[in-house]
Order: structure tokens, then sequence, then C-alpha cells
């Protein structure tokens, strides 16, 4: 379980998140949703410790990030997967080396192993035939399987998503939304994807985020976001089409 | 701004802390050690031997031509360029270029890395980025750079011997005779420890750049600019303090 405690961050004096407290269970897909620049991806940084809180606590079960040593920190985030907006997955190696490439400094497997485990990894996110393939010679769609592959290479007990359908066709969105949910629920993973992916939300938010302004102004789930009485929330909701012939 | 240079410099000495920490895997260490050697130091042979054959060259028709007095010893024109190459040449002159190669080259690419979300992707998975990125590339310029000042050496005198041969500007003999002629070995270890002096400044700096270029393409660009610059300016500020402190 992940527990924020009325975290606050600011830049250069202009205060980005403000007193925020939310926790986030595992085996769910808690998302945090709002407009551009409401303050979604440094929520999401300081809570995977990214960056430092100016006020307020990150707690990953019964320990805080700040109360951790670098080694703890560096122990802790072994059992974090993070997907990175623009998958971020290393440029000088090839599909099968990044995703062996957590299993390389953090485990003790032999060359077999290894290859044995990134193959399955490759096969769960449906990626076979490629292993042998540099990022630059894959889709985006591909990028980000790769990207999630790599992330749960190490089963981790965290999962963090930033924008995960950013750049991807509706298709291949639904795809990789359904894949995350698969994953969280198999692995009973805590996993917090930043989104403002109208589907995303209403396909797999199990818990649901609303940041708007730095404050996180409603916490709901995907059943009811669509009764919400927050008028922002509605404001956002608007925004999409279909949803406002919806909500009206 | 004098804040901001000593921010800089503070910054600077972190990040040399986090470089410098013990690796996780030693294997992988030296596996990127021997593919940084390659790309940072065998891959500057070439440029560094077509330079270093062509002043060899330059040097000994311009001391020729600026040795007319018939009392002077023309054995003196190979001493000279002897002690030119060794002094000053084959370690500043060729840091100077190594530090718009090299420097661009660390810099481009781990400001890329940045931007991409690559560093973040590895600090998240509990690596230690700097250390995995920068130590090799570290080492590697510091230990194999002596060995690229003594072929630069090798090949400058090359260089003269051929201009010699081709245009019998001095006697060969004499040319060779200049060269033997009241040789000190303290100053090959002098230039030696300068060259490794330099590449230490050029490899951290421009990684130190690239670590923490923002801003997208345009700022990994800066990185890199800057980088050379104020490798060159450090390279030109200590070859006149070591200088000092070992030869007078």
């Amino acid at each position: 379980m992940i527990r924020v405690e009325h975290l606050s961050k600011s830049f250069n004096g202009f205060q980005v998140l403000k007193d925020i407290s939310v926790e986030y269970e595992p085996g769910q897909c808690n998302m945090i949703i709002g407009k551009s620049g409401s303050g979604k991806t440094v929520l999401l940084k300081n809570i995977m410790g990214l960056m430092q809180p100016d006020s307020g606590e990150v707690w990953y079960g019964d320990r805080s990030l700040s109360s951790m040593d670098y080694q703890e920190r560096q122990r802790q985030r072994q059992k974090i997967g993070v997907l990175f907006q623009g998958s971020a997955i290393f440029d000088f190696a090839t599909v099968l080396d990044n995703v062996m490439f957590p299993m390389e400094f953090f485990t003790d497997w032999t060359r077999e192993q290894k290859v044995e485990r990134a193959r399955f990894c490759l096969e769960r996110v449906e990626v076979t035939g490629a292993e042998d393939k540099y990022p630059g010679e894959l889709s985006g769609g591909m990028q980000k399987r790769v990207g999630i592959a790599r992330a749960i290479a190490l089963n981790p007990s965290f999962l963090f998503c930033d924008e995960p359908n950013s750049g991807l066709d509706p298709h291949t969105s639904i795809l990789i939304d359904q894949l995350i949910s698969e994953l969280t629920k198999e692995y009973g993973m805590t996993t917090v994807i930043n989104t403002h992916d109208m589907n995303s939300i209403l396909d797999i938010g199990d818990r649901i985020g609303f940041i708007d302004g730095g404050r996180m102004i409603w916490q709901g789930n995907k059943d009811n976001i669509l009764e919400t009485d927050c008028q922002e929330l509605k404001e956002f909701l608007r925004a999409n089409t279909l949803i406002r012939n919806m909500i009206g | 701004m004098i804040r901001n240079f000593f921010e800089s410099i503070g910054r600077y000495c972190l990040f040399l802390k986090m470089v410098f920490r013990r690796p996780e895997k030693w294997r992988i260490f030296w596996k990127q050690f021997v593919l940084e050697a390659d790309k940072l130091i065998l891959s500057s042979i070439l440029i560094v031997g077509v330079i270093s054959i062509f002043i060899g060259g330059v040097l000994v028709i311009q001391t020729a031509s600026n040795m007319k007095n018939p009392l002077l010893d023309r054995m003196y024109v190979g001493y000279m360029v002897r002690e030119s190459l060794v002094l000053e040449f084959c370690s500043t002159m060729v840091a100077l270029i190594l530090a718009g190669k090299m420097g661009s080259n660390i810099a481009s690419e781990i400001g890329s890395m940045r931007i991409s979300e690559q560093i973040d992707a590895m600090d998240m998975m509990g690596v230690n980025s700097a250390g995995f990125l920068v130590l090799p590339k570290i080492v590697a310029s510091i230990l194999l750079s002596p060995f690229l000042m003594l072929l630069s050496l090798a090949l400058g005198v090359l260089g003269g011997y051929l201009v010699v041969e081709m245009t019998e500007i001095i006697p060969t003999a004499k040319y060779i005779s200049g060269l033997r002629y009241s040789f000190n070995g303290f100053y090959i270890f002098y230039s030696c420890f300068k060259m490794s002096l330099f590449c230490f400044f050029i490899s951290s700096i421009s990684a130190f750049n690239g670590y923490y270029a923002k801003g997208g393409s345009l700022g990994v660009g800066y990185s890199s600019t800057k980088s050379i610059v104020v490798a060159s300016i450090l390279i030109l500020m200590f070859d006149l303090i070591v200088t000092q402190l070992m030869l007078y």
C-alpha cells in the first residue's frame, strides 16, 4: 500500500501541489487525473521519489520515503516498476537486453534464466520476434509494451505509469490499458496511473483522484465519476464529447 | 551569476560523489569500461594521429625557418620539435581536440538519455545511473588517454621525419640526433599526467552537463557546447597551474 500525507511541492515560489493526501491499495488501478499542468506528473514523481516534496510524507507500507537512507531507497526501488510517458527504453540495448537490464543488476541468475524470464515477460505483453531489435526500430505501441515488460521483469510490488496511452491509437490504447489492469490483478501490484484519457479512466479506474490547481479535490471510482457533483471535474469530463452527451 | 557559479561547483561535487560510489556489480562496470574505451579512446586514434603527423611536419618547417643563424647547430630543430611535442602539443593541444570530440559525444549521449527519461528509468530501477553511465567513461579516459598522448608523440615525431626526408630542410641525421639530445624522461610523465587530468575534466564535466540537461534537444545542444567551452578553459588554466607546480 502507498499512503501520501499532506504533500506539498512548489517551484520558484509557485505552488504546484497543495496538501495532497491519498491512499493507494494493492491489486487496484489507481488513477490520477486532471488537466495538463494540474500537477499530475509532479505528484507521481514525488510518490516515486524522483522529486523531494517541500512538506508531507509518502509511505510505502510502514516506511516513509524520507526516512530511508540511500541504500534502503535503492532497495525499495527494486520493488518498483515504472512505465514512462515516452517508454524510456534504452537506446543502447536491444529489446531483450532492455528487459534483462534490471535482472543483470539485481539477480544472480544465469544468462539462460535471465533470457527465459525476459522472453516470458515479452510474451506476456505480446511482443514476440523483436528480441534483437533496437528501440528505434519499434513502433510507439511496441515500445510501450517493451517498457511494461521491463517494468514487470522483477515482479514489482508497485507499478507507476505516466500517461501510458499518450501518442497511441485508440485500439493500442485499449490493449495497453487491459494489459496494465490484468497485470495489476495478476501480481497484486499497487498500480498508480497518471492519465487524462477518458477511455482508460472509465475502463480500468478502480480508484480515481482528480487534481485541479494542485489540489486533489475529488476521489472516487469509475462507477461514480459520472454522477459527481464536483463542478471542476464535470467541466473536465465535459471536454470529452461522448461523456458530454452522457452527463449533459 | 556568482551564486550560480558556486551552485554549479557544489552540484558538480555532489555529482562526483554519486559517480564514485561503489559499482553495483563489477562485472557490469568492466563490460562498460571496455565499451567506453572503444568509443572514447580507440575511436579518437584516427583524428589524433592525422593531426599529430601534420603538426609534427609543420613544427619542423617552422622551427627550421626560424633558425637561420649558421652558428646554431641544425640538430636543435629536432630537439625543439621533440620538446614542443612532449611538453605542450601531445597533451594540451590533443586534450583540446578531445574536448570537442569526446566532450560533445558524452554530453549529447547522456543529455539525450536525460530528456528521454532513460536516466529516470535507471534511477527508478534502483540503479545508480551516474555510476553506471559516467564512472566507466571517466576511468577509461583517465587510464587510456596517456597512451593517446604517447601515440601522438610518436606520430608527431614521424610527421617531422617525413617532412625532413621529403624536403631535406635539414639533414635527416641531424633531425634524429636532435630527437635524442638531452632527453628528460620526467617530461613524458609530466605530459601523461596532464593528459589524464585533462581527460578527467573533459569526461566529468561533459557528463555533468549532460546529466543535468533540460529543455529538450535545444538543452542537449546547449549542454554539449557548454561542456566544450568549460572543459577547454579548465584545460588551459590547469595547464598553467600544473606546469608551474611540476616544472618550475
